[in-house]
């Protein structure tokens, strides 16, 4: 009786002191990248309509992937090639790209796939070696609405494990130079 | 505490903690542009491609104006290099051009214009720059004219053309703050040789450099192109390497990599000069009447140059020995074509515009002047517009006339610009005091230095790399050359180029400049080059040469040379170095020597070049004293002990270095920290040599001379953590590669 009490004060403090531990477990499962909640963007890109209806490759708009480290987003210019020929009245997605291009305004898309601080990917190598768009970012083509997602981990256990896979370099200075 | 309040109160917290952490979110503290990416309208050039642009630019007037190459990409700036067409440098840089882009994204810089909530106050409100022109153009008309002046650093050449512009149009007056022993090298060329440009020494043909204390490889006049001469002096011939003979009191870097150094009593590198011109007269090497016009230029005869000047004289002043002297001398001869250079400490003692005259007199001994491998002239600037008024740039003495009248209020408003006479004046100047008594106080300083704390108005200029000009580099490779500085990429934050202001505020006052901006001066002033014979850039017309000019990043034209005059009165006269201070009380020489990197501290807001170690200590980050190991073993002192240092003119307590290279008697001292403003990297570190140095002036010139007081240390018992590459962590033995012992000099 006497070492009773003792024990469920011992209890309780750990208790306590794994209350802390598991909110941050907690949060450090929400952290994954995979398990980010679908970004809102400024505005409604359907992918879907862009690749599966109408059938576009995704280096027409992000064009600099198959040359240079950046996929890049096309400049609003290009866009509009196609949309002034596409009445945007009545859909208020559209005509907030097209005011944006007659403000001359740029648009802030918020990252989806935040490359891990301190680290360098070039895109150009990872095509040329014959990888889809799809292996790293899923299928993008597929997703509507609310957006794109990240579905794939990226951080570097994930780059690593794909590098030595597939016969490439894992020494520090691939990815951090 | 009960247990059941412990456990209240542990929850609670253990909860709360967690709680709080939660609240936080990735991304903070980060910009909130971090996690954003950007859809242009239009896709600029460089992305279309992916690719990197490299545009041509400019170095500041004070690292040497010459050349640079900026690599940009996506809109920023990456990386600085120099302009491998350039003459001189051949795509070399130095660590502060490297540090340019420091500036650029510096977390300090102003981001807009700003009105002083009360001066002094350094609490400042951003106003909009319609209502900073006009209070400042309103300022300007009722305290303008002859009772106002602008105080700038050495200007760009394109930025002197707009000033003087402006000056005739408005009447103010115009100072230029540079270090003063530039000031002296400066009028020891212009007396000297009739040429207010410097000489380049042409080390890449020279088999022979003496050089009295200048640190030119190392922030001197031109660094980069000397330190790259440096290279085809030593290794670029084959089967010949040049020799070079260091007089000085310290073993600075530069010394360091001399053949010989000869340590010397800071100040007597005149007297050794005169000395050798001794050897050289009586030993009959040279010709009797090459030294007319040397010996006219210091005021003496050859009965006189040989009874008073003899090396055995000469030794007992300067620390060296008769011998030693003799053997510079027969040195001179063997190797010619010779070229002597002298600077630095030797322009800061209070013979110091004695010191220069003596030593690059001895050129004229030689009879090296414009020769390969002597000393080359540089020509005036192509265009008269160009010049950097020489009578602008003021003495020590005349800066405190200066203040004097600001602070009698005869001046009634001060405009400064890039220049930071608060710190960097002794404060016997009186620049403090004097900010603090005018009426007005305007700055266009990118940064909150000293001086701008104590401004009304603040007008931010943009940084080095965002704006147009024209720069004469001073000194050129001994022909013409101008660079072009454009801007690479688009300016940071709310500042406007100081050109661009100074036009403005012209125009609201009612006087119209020959340009609209910065850019049409510029550009306008460029064009004129054309007009110019044997131009290195090709041009049908006026825009075909301007796209030709911004490529190649700057004109020069190899039939444009210098020429010399030779004195024909006495300029000078010998002088031995006073030191303040009485030898009983104070027995070392106090040694401030600039920094490679942070100069005169104009560069301490820069982290990149706080952390480059001085290179013979590798300290970084502080401000320390060099002793010798003797004076150290004397008074039981160890590196990092801290002690006290005292001159006639005050008490600072600094950590000790102790230098086994260090002469005796010579206690020296980095310039550049001190700082008590001018951002988070400068602020609150080390100290400015200039608070102790005492306010003793050269009569030749009325510069400071910064090297003429005496001090004492004592040991206080503390000590402190030096900040250093080398020496912290002790070497281990390989059993193959057994430790080489060094045996210090027995000091």
């Amino acid at each position: 009786m006497r070492y009773a009490r003792l024990l469920v004060f011992v209890l309780v403090v750990l208790v306590i002191m794994a209350i802390p531990l598991a909110l941050v477990l907690a949060r450090s499962y929400f952290l994954s990248p995979t398990a980010q909640p679908v970004k809102a963007q400024p505005i409604q890109f359907p992918h879907q309509v862009h690749v599966q209806a109408i059938g576009l490759d995704c280096t027409y708009c992000h064009r600099n992937a198959t040359t240079s480290a950046q996929a890049t987003l096309p400049p609003i210019e290009l866009c509009m090639q196609c949309h002034k020929i596409i009445p945007a009245q009545g859909r208020p997605e559209l005509e907030k790209l097209v005011s944006a291009f007659e403000q001359n305004q740029p648009i802030l898309w918020n990252k989806v796939h935040q490359l891990p601080d301190h680290s360098h990917f070039v895109h150009s190598v990872h095509l040329s070696f014959g990888f889809q768009c799809s292996t790293c970012h899923g299928n993008v083509g597929a997703m509507g609405k609310p957006g794109v997602q990240q579905v794939r981990d990226l951080r570097m256990g994930d780059c690593i494990t794909c590098h030595q896979q597939n016969g490439a370099r894992v020494d520090c200075s691939v990815c951090h130079y | 505490m009960r247990r059941r309040e412990f456990l209240k109160v542990a929850a609670t917290s253990a909860t709360g903690a967690v709680l709080f952490a939660g609240c936080g979110r990735i991304g903070d503290g980060v910009p909130e542009t971090e996690f954003k990416i950007a859809q242009p309208v239009h896709t600029p050039n460089d992305w279309v491609y992916g690719r990197d642009a490299w545009f041509a630019t400019a170095a500041p007037p004070d690292q040497g104006g010459y050349g640079l190459i900026v690599r940009v990409f996506e809109g920023r700036a990456k990386k600085v290099d120099g302009n491998p067409d350039f003459p001189g440098i051949a795509g070399k840089s130095d660590a502060r051009a490297q540090a340019l882009v420091q500036e650029l994204y510096h977390p300090d810089r102003i981001a807009g214009p700003q009105r002083a909530a009360s001066r002094g106050s350094g609490q400042f409100q951003q106003i909009s720059w319609d209502s900073a022109l006009q209070e400042v153009a309103q300022v300007l008309r009722e305290n303008g004219g002859d009772r106002a002046v602008l105080i700038t650093g050495r200007p760009s050449s394109s930025q002197a053309a707009i000033i003087n512009a402006f000056r005739q149009a408005t009447g103010i007056r115009h100072a230029i703050l540079e270090p003063d022993e530039f000031v002296v090298l400066r009028t020891a060329m212009q007396r000297l040789f009739g040429t207010s440009m410097l000489p380049y020494p042409d080390l890449g043909n020279a088999p022979f450099l003496l050089n009295f204390s200048a640190d030119f490889l190392h922030g001197w006049i031109a660094p980069v192109a000397l330190a790259r001469a440096y290279g085809e002096f030593r290794q670029g011939r084959p089967g010949k390497r040049g020799l070079y003979y260091h007089v000085g009191p310290r073993l600075s870097a530069t010394a360091a990599n001399a053949d010989r150094w000869f340590p010397i009593t800071p100040g007597t590198e005149g007297l050794v000069a005169l000395a050798i011109a001794n050897v050289l007269l009586t030993e009959g090497s040279i010709p009797a009447d090459t030294f007319r016009p040397y010996l006219t230029a210091l005021g003496i005869d050859e009965t006189r140059l040989t009874s008073e000047f003899t090396p055995e004289r000469a030794a007992e002043t300067s620390g060296l020995n008769a011998e030693q002297i003799r053997e510079i001398a027969h040195a001179l001869v063997e190797h010619q074509p010779a070229v002597v250079i002298a600077g630095t400490s030797a322009a800061a003692a209070t013979n110091g515009f004695f010191n220069l005259v003596a030593c690059f007199g001895l050129n004229l001994l030689l009879s090296n002047l414009n020769q390969p491998g002597g000393l080359l002239l540089n020509p005036d600037p192509p265009l008269a517009e160009l010049r950097v008024p020489q009578d602008a740039v003021l003495s020590e003495r005349q800066w405190a006339e200066l203040f004097e009248q600001v602070r009698a209020g005869s001046i009634s408003t001060v405009l400064v610009y890039r220049a930071n006479p608060v710190y960097s004046l002794p404060p016997a100047v009186g620049a403090t005091d004097a900010l603090r008594a005018a009426q007005h106080v305007v700055s266009f300083s990118p940064f909150f230095d000293e001086t701008t704390q104590l401004a009304d108005f603040v007008l931010p200029d943009l940084a080095w790399l965002e704006q147009w000009g024209l720069q004469v580099p001073d000194p050129g490779p001994g022909y013409a050359t101008v660079a072009i500085q454009q801007p690479v990429v688009q300016p940071f934050v709310d500042g406007r180029a100081f050109g661009d202001v100074l036009i403005q505020l012209a125009q609201q006052l009612g006087h119209a400049l020959p340009w609209g901006s910065q850019e049409e001066a510029t550009k306008a002033l460029a064009v004129q080059l054309r007009r110019l014979s044997g131009g290195s850039v090709p041009g049908a017309n006026d825009k075909e040469f301007l796209v030709h000019l911004q490529a190649q990043g700057g004109w020069w034209s190899e039939q444009l040379r210098g020429s010399a005059t030779t004195p024909a009165t006495r300029i000078t006269s010998p002088r031995g170095p006073e030191f303040i201070g009485d030898t009983s009380q104070y027995p070392s020489v106090l040694l401030p020597y600039p920094s490679h990197t942070l100069g005169y501290g104009e560069l301490a807001h820069l982290p990149w070049l706080q952390g480059l170690p001085e290179p013979i200590s590798t300290n970084v980050w502080q401000t320390w004293l060099e002793v010798a190991p003797r004076t150290a073993d004397e008074l039981g002192l160890t590196t990092e002990d801290v002690v006290r240092l005292t001159t006639p003119q005050g008490t600072v307590e600094l950590p000790v270095y102790v230098n086994p290279a260090a002469q005796p008697g010579v206690i020296a001292i980095p310039f550049g920290q001190g700082h008590t403003a001018y951002g988070r990297y400068a602020e609150g570190r080390g100290v400015n040599p200039l608070t102790v140095v005492a306010p003793q002036t050269d009569p030749d010139t009325g510069t400071l001379a910064w090297s003429a007081t005496r001090c004492r240390i004592e040991k206080t018992g503390r000590r402190m953590r030096l900040a250093r590459f080398e020496g912290n962590v002790p070497a281990f033995q390989l059993e193959e590669f057994p430790i080489v012992r060094v045996m210090a000099p027995s000091a």
